[in-house]
């Protein structure tokens, strides 16, 4: 148990920080920016669901581990990273 | 661990030749003065790439699920009692009465 939620909080910590330089280099801004972030995530539960073979209940107690675990602390990742992006490559 | 390691570090430097190609747009724009509207298109194609190879490397980098169920195949420690050398016959259980004849009436 232990073991499979340090996996699913490391995969969302690399996809938030991935997304949110993608983010940052398509030049979005305000809401679609948020957008991205939730079709990200939504893209790392489904991936998340194939990993564990679609049979959720083998691995976690219930469907929130998978879909919600580390979804803000990503968003602080994803939101560094989408403003660092950013700014390098539009301001500066 | 090795395998998607490295298919993360591809999509990494995809994506860092992703931010130079944009930077590089960004340049022409300012001498041709005209507007961003968005990134070029093979730019997007490297998002994408790399965004894909970041996915895989997310799933396959940080280890594999451990079955959470105690009578599952990979949950060594459960199935040790079940193994001959782990059985205990020095125990308290000697000093009480045999009840074979219990069970035989």
């Amino acid at each position: 148990m232990q073991n499979n939620m340090k996996v699913i909080l490391y995969s969302r910590t690399f996809m938030a920080i991935i997304g949110g330089v993608i983010a940052g280099i398509l030049g979005l801004t305000s809401l679609t920016g948020f957008i991205f972030y939730f079709l990200v995530m939504a893209m790392t539960s489904v991936a998340l669901t194939a990993k564990a073979k679609f049979s959720i209940h083998s691995y976690f107690d219930s469907w929130n581990r998978i879909l919600l675990d580390g979804f803000f602390g990503g968003l602080m990742s994803f939101v560094l990273f989408w403003t660092f992006a950013y700014d390098i490559v539009h301001i500066f | 661990m090795g395998a998607g390691f490295l298919v993360g570090v591809i999509g990494v430097l995809i994506l860092s030749h992703a931010t130079y190609s944009t930077i590089q747009y960004r340049a022409l724009l300012k001498i041709t003065e005209e507007e961003f509207s968005g990134p070029p298109i093979d730019v997007v194609i490297e998002l994408i790439v790399s965004l894909v190879l970041c996915l895989w490397a997310a799933m396959a980098a940080p280890g594999n699920f451990k079955s959470i169920h105690p009578q599952s195949e990979e949950n060594r420690v459960v199935a040790l009692p079940a193994n001959l050398d782990f059985m205990i016959f020095n125990h308290r259980g000697k000093i009480f009465p045999l009840e074979t004849e219990l069970k035989l009436k």
